[in-house]
């Protein structure tokens, strides 16, 4: 087991408006998100020493703008100007899960006390994958001149082999799709709120690239959520009853650029990250109480609940049948309506859900007596981080 | 069947590294990178051999047969260029001569709904230009996996 575990926790935890469109530019947003967690902790702004994030705008064809478009640690300094500030990062690879995975360490390593993680998400204007252009340069040389535009279909690709070799049955996904959003229903920050969704909208809805429909893509929003962490010592001390972060996990192998399709790939990433997780925890998927995993594309929660070794290969369809995923069920799953509820976030709010349910905080729909929280803060082979937070250290 | 006369495929630009690649294909033989010291071949081209560190890596020829490793059809518009296509297959192939190699293209002269997980195919080729062709697929005659 790590000689770290539970020693670092998430504290607070703030949420923007989220919105289909840019009424108020995306700093904003980042910045109401960061205050919000600072609050939530019964911290003052003045006692934030540490800024990490993940800035990255996954639409292609748009310009990355800062303050507009993405929100860098840069733009953060500029607007907090914070008097203690002794450390930032913004990550490259691992998307969200890798800036708080370096939080930790910061932490860890003693050079910050209270740091604020943020993952604020454009939503440009037009076509989200814009690809205007008459040729395809690097990686996209193989890929573009046959259609893949995307990463939908890239993802897309992957969970036609997997339905196909496992004789599955793309219809079981509305179960995934129904029951997210009726826990989004408890979940006021998310974009669907109030907005329920039945079997026969996800199977009359229309085919985005097969076999994805409407229904399994996250929609595109304009937001930003935010977390405050800090060592565990100090977390107790504040307001909210922490989470302690009991170990978490990096994906070990990656696709070269431009090849698409191998399921083989996500298997190794998951399993290469979770593995990380489930020694420096020392628990196993069978400890598990409640279950955040990454659902940009539905097919994500397959791939992830498979390599995470919650299942078998092939069997995740089946597995989230039968009241299993229900607030109540044997292992709640993406109790916050994942990103297919609450919008295009990235695993940030997949984290802050993971923390809430270990520390009792997750309101209306708390997984009753929850301690084993696991994350899978993104798809496995892409960026691939996985975390378990615990409300009883140990 | 997908109308392809309306899709504006972008056109490929190679590298000094995939320059081989995109004259083969222009040859009509298409000759896929491999590794000199373990023999894997690999594609998309990579700059080292990620099967064994090797730096020694030269393109070879590869036959034409192979299978539908994995595919999606497309219906969603959001790539202008290829809005007047949809619905369209877009597919990955493994080429019996290159396992692990996969290789993107379409699924030509067939509907789009006879693309599916393992059927066999071989490859053909769609000129772009007087500087591009690029490999294709349609549905080999015969089908030992049936």
């Amino acid at each position: 087991m790590w000689e770290n575990r539970c020693k670092v926790a998430i504290s607070g935890v703030g949420y923007s408006t989220v919105s289909r469109s840019a009424d108020i530019p995306l700093a904003a947003h980042a910045l109401e998100a960061v205050k919000g967690a600072v609050a939530d902790s019964g911290l003052e702004m003045s006692d934030i020493d540490g800024l990490s994030t993940y800035p990255e705008l996954p639409a292609t064809g748009h310009a990355e703008v800062d303050g507009i478009s993405v929100v860098s640690v840069n733009c953060m300094m500029a607007m907090l100007k914070l008097p203690n500030l002794t450390w930032h990062i913004q990550v490259g690879t691992a998307n969200i899960g890798g800036a708080v995975q370096q939080a930790t360490n910061a932490l860890l390593a003693g050079v910050c006390k209270y740091v604020v993680v943020w993952r604020a998400m454009h939503n440009p204007k037009g076509t989200y994958q814009n690809l205007p252009g008459a040729h395809a340069h690097g990686a996209a040389q193989f890929t573009a001149p046959f259609g893949f535009g995307g990463p939908g279909q890239g993802m897309a690709v992957a969970y036609t082999r997997w339905l196909e070799r496992h004789n599955q049955d793309r219809e079981k996904m509305a179960t995934l799709a129904v029951t997210q959003r009726r826990h989004t229903q408890h979940n006021p920050h998310a974009y669907f709120h109030g907005t329920p969704l039945t079997k026969e909208d996800y199977l009359a809805s229309r085919m985005v690239a097969y076999p994805f429909c409407l229904f399994d893509c996250d929609i595109p929003v304009q937001g930003a959520v935010a977390v405050v962490m800090t060592l565990a010592d100090r977390a107790e001390d504040l307001k909210p009853k922490p989470a302690y972060l009991a170990g978490y996990g990096q994906r070990l192998h990656f696709e070269t650029a431009g090849r698409i399709g191998s399921l083989s790939s996500y298997m190794e990433g998951g399993s290469s990250s979770s593995q990380l997780t489930w020694e420096r925890s020392g628990f196993s998927p069978k400890d598990v109480d409640v279950a955040q995993i990454y659902d940009g594309f539905s097919a994500s929660v397959i791939y992830g609940l498979e390599s995470y070794g919650f299942c078998g290969e092939g069997e995740a369809l089946d597995f989230i049948q039968d009241g299993r995923m229900e607030l109540d069920g044997e292992l709640p799953l993406n109790t916050f309506g994942g990103s297919l509820g609450t919008g295009r976030i990235h695993g940030l709010w997949h984290i802050i859900e993971g923390a809430l349910q270990a520390s009792g905080r997750a309101g209306s729909r708390q997984v009753k007596n929850a301690n084993v929280s696991f994350v899978g803060a993104s798809a496995p082979i892409v960026t691939g981080t996985t975390f378990i937070f615990v409300g009883d250290p140990y | 069947m997908s109308d392809w006369s309306q899709a504006k495929r972008p056109i490929p630009v190679p590298d000094q590294w995939t320059q081989p690649f995109w004259d083969s294909a222009k040859r009509e033989a298409l000759k896929l990178q491999r590794c000199q010291d373990c023999g894997h071949f690999q594609h998309p081209p990579y700059p080292t051999c990620v099967n064994c560190m090797s730096i020694d890596m030269k393109f070879e020829p590869v036959g034409g047969a192979g299978h539908i490793y994995a595919y999606t059809i497309m219906y969603h518009d959001g790539d202008k260029r290829f809005a007047g296509a949809i619905p369209y297959a877009s597919i990955i192939v493994e080429l019996d001569d290159a396992p692990g190699a996969l290789m993107a293209g379409n699924l030509l002269d067939a509907p789009y709904t006879e693309a599916k997980v393992g059927r066999r195919v071989e490859m053909i080729f769609e000129r772009l230009n007087d500087d591009i062709t690029l490999p294709q697929f349609r549905l080999a005659d015969t089908d030992p996996t049936e």
